[in-house]
């Protein structure tokens, strides 16, 4: 053998020594060294399959300051950070928390909040009126740099500390629903930070985590004691401000475990197989299996169907009031005549779903209002199926069926290309289209993965999207359709469907700068505006949207229902705390 | 020589990573979408409200990340970015950065690819290998149906089903995850024991579809090498049997499967998207696959980044090593 071959064959052996070392060395399990956690059993512990993970894992589970934008308090931070005060829509109940108490001034340009006596941060340092007043400062302040930040900035002008417990806030607008605003209810809500960790750091890009500082600090019943991509694990303090001044009840549970979400399939069968005890929402065709496969679930409405709740979100489909011929109020009845929403709910939701009439939820506080429109209802029946009706409004304007399709009075095809995101497209956006078809309407569908931005870019003809309105009184799903507003400068428009009414915009902002607790004038005030609204429909009322989780009852029960109706039990809602308390091991 | 062969294979490395990087850098903006308002609207989305000022929102942010400049000097900044090896923020998870959220995912998948990538290829070779040799069992001949049908297989299609019979029917194993829940992360055995067992059914999908390509590829290359010369030349000269087999069939046969086990090595880091997103594996898969459906183009462009780099740098390896595997690859041109 020669020197030069003795070379090459010895170091083809090194080199493939070598990479099966380098190899091996990669394949050891990756274990992120952390703190030990405390053994706490199965039976005490909730464990949870959360949302916004699909795939598998916790983005953001570094982030536990909920004003970066990186973060979501469905995650998590909405069990760490307490509210000034709590709102139970299905209880109509007003829960004051960090609160004690709070007062307007008539002309409603300023309040003055009394803090709760008593409370600490989990660091030992007292919560005062100090944190309230830098919370809503520092969000005054960085406007658009920070969730919230622009609601804040429009109305305040400063928050001041007149003492310890005492935060007087001056508003630059009247600005009546701003306790509210700042109140814990669904997903809208300000978060009191701890001003004496806040306080010079950027907010923006401030993370809020080391549990070795004990960070997050929280004043509420959990802490975080672990965080991964796989994990968050929420261990219950022993002690808390609430249950010492019995505002609540100690939580029985010992320990939350929020598991990142999954498909559909894998989180039905973490439900049969006792795997979790609190689902993510699953669709309406997974309940029956689940429910044969595990005796102990249940859902809001028990083991039957709808299989949830009313959520805040009724559904519509939107129409470009901009685009033509949707610009024609009579061609938007006319679709919306052409919509048997009995038939869509039978086919998309199996039979689990309920119409909706207005763009706001039937929720009890809500009532007043759906009464104060009775007679104007039943004059513009948004739901009413009735395809005469809609041949004969586009008749009158003009338009002529070829065959069995529509042509617009310039000779062209009607057509409208529906764009749908999420359940609510998937569901319903075939059988919409479909529907159209078949009333001669040259209908299509998309889910496109921009659908958010050509959304609210008003690029679209047809859109199946929900409202984030009212729950309580009618101004939030009013303002909704406001195209511009004088009494709030610089507002936000959501405005989806793009139609515009000066004179409705000014019924809002009256609506607006009225007290939000005369209802009688909020009455009035509906019935104008809906005298607008209904006769031009700038979107087609579609149906409610449900939120269906499963509740497994083997270890736990007393979860928020029907029969016990506390607060909707969605775990991404800043309200969750409220269900957690008042469940109850299954044993006692 | 070998110093300016290995100095010509890095220049081409080099080439090869800044063309890679440049249609990294363009392809997610040929979608025209704007990743900030998309990352607000779709958080509005999941929350059921629009925030005021979200226009205003969208232009601080963009601001922010540098994407109101000129798409030119977004191009200059990104380059030079990478070439020192700074990732930028995640524009959908800020202030979480590229590179730390790719640290988190990397381990998971180079565990549960890594693994399953070198379990296939030593399966694979050898089973193909005995395959094509006319000595081996003659029961050995009916494993190769059902590897080819597997291999038809896509892995997630085959997850879907794993998990159905041993997840959920028999519960042997874990529905998805990478650990139990309430599990103590750390290097301890029943930590470790408990990640090996999370990742059995993922694992498990991958062996099963990859081994028959392995050795599909093997068996052909075994076919060819044993009608060479020097295979009947040590027949002839009456060398054992495993001698002949292990010596002379394999050893050459080998070599492009060599090649194909390097190019896989690299494509690691690319992950089983759908493996890990089905059984939520919370490897760097399933972060791509996230970062595309929220337009982070500088996730997506990182994690792409890594990969090409991981791949360019196996590919060099490959040309380095090469020589060393067969005696017959010179450093000589021509």
């Amino acid at each position: 053998m020669t020197d030069k071959a003795m070379r090459s064959h010895a170091g083809r052996r090194d080199v493939i020594k070598g990479g099966m070392a380098t190899a091996a060395a990669a394949m050891l399990p990756a274990g992120i060294a952390r703190a030990e956690l405390a053994n706490i059993p199965r039976d005490k512990t909730l464990t949870l399959i959360g949302i916004n993970s699909r795939d598998g894992r916790w983005v953001d589970y570094e982030l536990w300051n909920p004003y970066a934008i990186g973060s979501n308090h469905q995650n998590g931070p909405n069990l760490i950070y307490e509210p000034l005060a709590y709102y139970s829509a299905f209880a109509d109940k007003m829960y004051m928390w960090l609160a004690e108490s709070f007062q307007f001034t008539p002309d409603f340009k300023q309040l003055t909040i009394k803090t709760r006596q008593g409370v600490k941060w989990s660091d030992g340092t007292p919560f005062s009126a100090e944190d309230v007043a830098y919370t809503f400062n520092t969000l005054r302040d960085l406007g658009p740099k920070v969730k919230w930040g622009v609601d804040v900035n429009q109305a305040l002008d400063e928050a001041t500390v007149t003492d310890p417990y005492t935060v007087v806030l001056k508003f630059k607008i009247p600005s009546p629903r701003f306790f509210f605003f700042a109140t814990y209810k669904y997903d809208i809500g300000i978060y009191m930070v701890p001003k004496h960790i806040f306080q010079g750091q950027d907010w923006t890009s401030f993370k809020h985590y080391d549990l070795a500082k004990g960070w997050p600090v929280t004043t509420g019943p959990w802490k975080v004691v672990e965080s991964s991509l796989q994990q968050k694990v929420f261990d219950r303090r022993d002690t808390w401000w609430a249950a010492d001044q019995k505002l609540a009840p100690m939580p029985q549970i010992l320990r939350n475990i929020w598991l990142p979400s999954v498909g559909e399939q894998e989180s039905a069968q973490a439900q049969i197989t006792n795997q979790s005890d609190f689902g993510g929402p699953l669709q309406p065709a997974t309940f029956p299996t689940v429910m044969r496969g595990n005796p102990k679930i249940t859902t809001w409405s028990g083991r039957k169907a709808p299989w949830g709740y009313v959520d805040w979100w009724p559904i519509s489909l939107y129409l470009n009031n901009e685009v033509k011929p949707f610009d024609d109020p009579d061609v938007r009845w006319a679709l919306s005549h052409y919509i048997d929403r009995k038939q869509v709910i039978e086919v998309a939701y199996l039979g689990a779903e309920t119409v909706s009439q207005l763009p706001m939820p039937p929720y009890k506080p809500l009532l007043p209002y759906f009464d104060a429109v009775k007679d104007l209802l039943a004059k513009y029946n948004t739901i009413e199926f009735d395809p005469k009706k809609g041949d004969d409004l586009l008749q009158a304007k003009g338009f002529k069926k070829t065959g069995d399709l529509w042509q617009t009075p310039d000779g062209k095809p009607l057509t409208l290309d529906i764009i749908g995101f999420g359940l609510s497209g998937s569901a319903m956006g075939p059988v919409l289209s479909q529907m159209l078809k078949r009333h001669g309407v040259t209908a299509s569908l998309s889910l496109p993965p921009d659908f958010d931005n050509r959304f609210q870019k008003g690029d679209f003809s047809g859109s199946i999207y929900g409202h984030g309105g009212s729950i309580r009184e009618p101004y939030d799903t009013l303002r909704l359709y406001q195209s511009q507003s004088i009494a709030v400068p610089g507002a936000h428009a959501a405005n989806f469907a793009r139609w515009k009414n000066p004179e409705y915009d000014k019924i809002v902002d009256e609506v607006y700068i009225t007290d939000p607790e005369n209802v009688a004038k909020l009455k009035e005030l509906f019935r104008a505006a809906m005298e607008i609204w209904l006769p031009a429909l700038p979107d087609i009322q579609l149906v409610q949207n449900y939120h269906r989780i499963p509740l497994n009852m083997t270890r736990w029960k007393n979860f928020a229902t029907e029969e016990n109706p506390i607060v909707n039990n969605a775990s991404w809602h800043l309200t969750y705390n409220l269900v957690l308390w008042n469940v109850q091991s299954a044993e006692a | 020589m070998q110093l300016i062969y290995i100095a010509r294979r890095f220049g081409v490395f080099l080439v090869i990573v800044w063309l890679a990087a440049t249609l990294n850098f363009f392809l997610p903006k040929l979608s025209g979408q704007d990743p900030v308002r998309t990352k607000l609207l779709q958080e509005a989305s999941l929350g059921g409200y629009v925030h005021a000022g979200i226009e205003d929102m969208v232009k601080q942010y963009q601001q922010k990340f540098g994407l109101d400049k000129p798409l030119w000097r977004q191009y200059l900044s990104y380059i030079d970015d990478v070439s020192h090896g700074d990732l930028n923020y995640s524009i959908a998870n800020y202030p979480l950065t590229v590179a730390d959220m790719i640290r988190s995912a990397v381990p998971w998948t180079i565990g549960l690819l890594g693994l399953t990538t070198l379990f296939s290829f030593v399966a694979g070779t050898i089973l193909g290998a005995l395959l094509a040799w006319p000595g081996a069992p003659h029961w050995m001949r009916w494993l190769m149906p059902p590897l080819w049908a597997l291999h038809a297989i896509p892995f997630f299609l085959l997850g879907l089903v794993l998990m159905y019979l041993f997840a959920f029917q028999f519960q042997f194993l874990p529905i998805f995850g990478g650990y139990s829940p309430g599990a103590n992360p750390g290097l301890t055995l029943t930590f470790v024991l408990d990640v090996l067992r999370h990742a059995v059914l993922p694992a498990l999908s991958i062996v099963l579809v990859s081994v028959g390509g392995w050795a599909l590829a093997m068996r052909g290359m075994m076919v060819t090498t044993m009608g060479e010369d020097y295979v009947t030349f040590a027949e002839a000269k009456g060398l054992r049997s495993a001698t002949i087999f292990t010596r002379y069939c394999i050893r050459n046969a080998i070599l492009p499967q060599t090649t194909g086990l390097a190019l896989a090595l690299g494509q690691i880091l690319s992950g089983a998207v759908l493996v890990e997103v089905v059984f939520g594996y919370p490897g760097i898969g399933a972060l791509l696959f996230q970062a595309i459906e929220e337009n982070d183009f500088f996730l997506i462009q990182g994690i792409v980044f890594t990969v090409i780099v991981a791949l360019g740098f196996a590919t060099f390896l490959l040309d380095i090593i090469y020589p060393w595997l067969d005696p017959r690859i010179s450093y000589r041109r021509g």
